[in-house]
């Protein structure tokens, strides 16, 4: 079994592709679901956001879950297979598993360390477990991945620093006065980052906000946006001196703030700090308002100055990010090599209890003249045969469980005692008996052991009910 | 009993010197909670050197404030007091780590000029100088909270007009948070230096010491307490930017250090209990 990914993400695709292959959560859910329906797959997550779009797959055959993912992605999008092929990517195994937690750690975003995808996954993932797609491997892999992703952002800084001018902006008036909330922001002129810059620094607590311009209805409008207060452009120097944070982004060709106006509202100001910035070109602000005493000035090449620095930096951190991403691949691979051994020891068990059964019923008209009692012997006669000589091999394999050669043994299993093609006819079975013993087993704490010890059990107790 | 204080002592340095690892670590690394795991082994460290001084305090039969070692001991406690009170009070981050340094060069000083307990000098046993110290300890711990937050505050100042917004800028306290510490702690600090020098007046006075209104201390705490007053008022006026408020902090800061450790020992003519 492989866990394998497809899909296209902001890196392989167009925005016009990305927007058209984009799933609503109903649209992920059926497609989820069509997949597990045709056998391809027997867990199904779909994430979509703007920008990718993944299909999640747990299945036999890796290539056959490929090419479904990218025929319902097609359909869906209505192009054609042929359209989609050059941007698709897909990875199975480790491949797909590390893809998976570079995606949580936003490793694989447009910009990196933004702290969304993991909401975002989370809301993919809780839909499909709610619709019934997910079981013990994807219930284990995505929660783990959203562990790793919580890692990342706690153990290394890659969220840490802004990079987004309007962001940058807010971060260092936050440098300046700690928290927002009592603080006044002025607006000069009614631009679009202004705009942004406001939204931002509501959203870190400020209240009052003050918004002007030469046209009254532009501020006004703008006001009402940002819900703040639209103020006449001549009292400017009045409300300077109440601001605390400038935000300038007129289209004047000259200074609209001069050094001696700054210098005129620090005297009603009683010297509390004030912080300008300019995201205006040409510039609004007077460059040498920055060496008025406590005012500190940022003009738009500061900020894009500010943003690059912290661009550099998260990239360092996601050096580090790396190397976690690696380190819980290896725990998650060992619990998943452990995984196979499951199923495997379950269905070399039911394939042989189906001959030991068959054969009884075979010899039912020999054996009609036994009594109950001397039936119900044979019966176990032939049972305690049968768990006599598997439980040599089943012990062997719970003791390669977890091991790097263990899918040897596994395949060799399989190989011997046909079991993959005796299942084929019967998916829906087998995924059920996969399934359900490591869930039953997981409170005792996921060792590679438990899960299989479970999993003799509950068979065990299948049997002589049957019997 | 002494070698009680002097065990309890060393252990509250290595308790300090371990928290300042802790805040070091902390800072590079950006951990919140390393600095309340920081704080706490400093608080722990407090709790050891307090017992350290009851100690030494009992077995000299009186208030240990005689001689460098004591007198020493007791101003790095005060600082580390009056730090924990502020940081409870103002929450401001990655403070520990500039008052760590200092409190931790007190003690080095202290423990290298270790001595044992001794009976108090005649001039010193009265009820007035006991108030003078413990008094003048609180200013004290309060200033250099003021001076090293006022250090800071002009090192990311600086760094804020000049555009350097990356490497340490992040990790340092905001602006105005290092405003209000400078000012809680100096309005703190400033009625305990004025009731610890009128303390000192009231003692030179009735015990007529000769010439001490000229004695440089006495005159350069003169000084010192005029810088700490133009501070308080410029603020509360509004008259003095940050920047100046610091640069008067800081210029209180040296005043203090060079009464401690040049006025006491070398230049006063009856301070002579600093060793």
């Amino acid at each position: 079994m492989h866990v394998v990914v497809a899909g296209i993400s902001h890196k392989t695709a167009s925005l016009e592709l990305r927007e058209r292959l984009a799933l609503d959560e109903e649209a992920a859910l059926h497609v989820s679901q069509e997949l597990l329906d045709e056998g391809v797959a027997c867990e199904a997550v779909a994430l979509s956001t703007c920008n990718r779009t993944e299909l999640y797959l747990y299945g036999r055959d890796s290539l056959a879950a490929r090419q479904a993912a990218l025929s319902h992605l097609a359909r869906h999008a209505g192009v054609a297979p042929g359209e989609l092929e050059p941007s698709l990517y897909s990875y199975s195994g480790d491949g797909a598993i590390a893809h998976l937690f570079r995606v949580t750690s936003s490793l694989d975003s447009m910009v990196v360390g933004e702290a969304q995808i993991v909401a975002q996954l989370k809301a993919a993932y809780q839909q499909a477990c709610d619709g019934g797609c997910t079981a013990v491997v994807f219930n284990r892999l995505f929660r783990h991945a959203l562990e790793v992703g919580k890692r990342v952002r706690t153990e290394t800084a890659i969220g840490e620093r802004p990079v987004s001018v309007s962001s940058a902006a807010v971060e260092l008036a936050l440098q300046v006065f700690g928290k927002l909330r009592d603080h006044t922001v002025l607006i000069v002129g009614a631009g679009e980052t202004s705009e942004l810059t406001a939204t931002h620094l509501k959203a870190h607590g400020i209240e009052k906000i003050l918004v002007t311009n030469r046209t009254f209805a532009a501020a006004e409008d703008l006001a009402r946006r940002v819900g703040g207060k639209a103020v006449p452009f001549e009292d400017l120097e009045g409300h300077l001196s109440a601001a605390d944070i400038v935000i300038s982004s007129t289209s004047a060709p000259h200074y609209v703030i001069t050094r001696e106006r700054v210098e005129r509202a620090f005297r009603h100001r009683r010297h509390r700090p004030m912080f300008l910035i300019d995201i205006a070109v040409p510039r609004d602000l007077d460059p040498e308002i920055n060496r008025v005493r406590d005012a500190y000035l940022y003009d738009i090449d500061d900020l894009q100055h500010v943003v690059e620095e912290n661009r550099s930096e998260r990239e360092k951190e996601a050096l580090h990010a790396e190397r976690i991403v690696e380190q819980e691949l290896a725990s998650v691979n060992d619990w998943l090599r452990s995984l196979e051994v499951v199923p495997t020891i379950a269905t070399l068990r039911e394939a042989v209890e189906e001959i030991r059964r068959g054969e009884l019923q075979r010899l039912s008209n020999r054996l009609s003249d036994l009594t109950d009692e001397q039936r119900a012997q044979v019966d176990m006669l032939t049972t305690s045969i049968v768990n006599k000589i598997l439980h040599v091999p089943t012990v062997k394999m719970k003791e390669v469980a977890g091991r790097d050669q263990c899918y040897l043994y596994v395949d060799a299993v399989r190989t011997l005692f046909d079991l993959d093609a005796g299942e084929d006819g019967e998916e829906p079975a087998a995924g059920d008996g996969a399934a359900q013993p490591p869930a039953a087993a997981k409170p005792d704490g996921g060792e590679p052991s438990a899960p299989a010890g479970g999993t003799v059990h509950h068979l065990r107790g299948t049997g002589t009910e049957d019997a | 009993m002494d070698q009680a204080s002097a065990i309890l002592i060393w252990l509250a340095y290595l308790l300090y010197a371990a928290a300042f690892a802790v805040f070091l670590i902390g800072f590079f690394t950006q951990r919140p909670w390393m600095n309340r795991l920081g704080l706490i082994v400093a608080a722990v460290g407090l709790v050891a050197q307090t017992l350290g001084i009851i100690f030494r305090g009992v077995d000299a039969g009186h208030f240990p404030f005689a001689g460098l070692y004591e007198s020493l001991v007791l101003v790095s406690w005060a600082i580390v007091l009056v730090w924990h009170v502020l940081e409870s009070f103002t929450k401001i981050k990655a403070v520990g780590l500039y008052v760590m340094p200092v409190v931790l060069v007190l003690l080095t000083i202290a423990l290298v000029e270790y001595n044992p307990p001794t009976g108090l000098a005649p001039a010193l046993r009265s009820d007035i100088v006991i108030v003078h110290v413990s008094v003048m300890l609180v200013a004290i711990g309060c200033l250099y909270v003021a001076g090293g937050a006022a250090i800071i505050y002009l090192i990311e100042e600086a760094l804020l007009h000049r555009r350097k917004t990356g490497g340490v800028l992040g990790r340092l306290p905001s602006i105005a948070s290092l405003d209000r510490l400078i000012y809680h702690a100096t309005a703190l600090g400033l009625p305990f230096l004025t009731m610890g020098m009128a303390a000192g007046v009231i003692r030179a006075e009735t015990f007529k010491v000769p010439g001490w209104p000229t004695d440089p201390m006495v005159l350069l705490s003169a000084a010192a307490w005029a810088v700490y007053v133009a501070l308080i008022a410029g603020r509360v006026r509004g008259d003095w930017s940050g920047r100046a408020v610091s640069w008067l902090a800081v210029t209180g800061l040296i005043l203090l250090l060079v009464i401690r450790f040049a006025a006491i020992p070398y230049l006063s003519g009856f301070h002579t209990y600093g060793g």
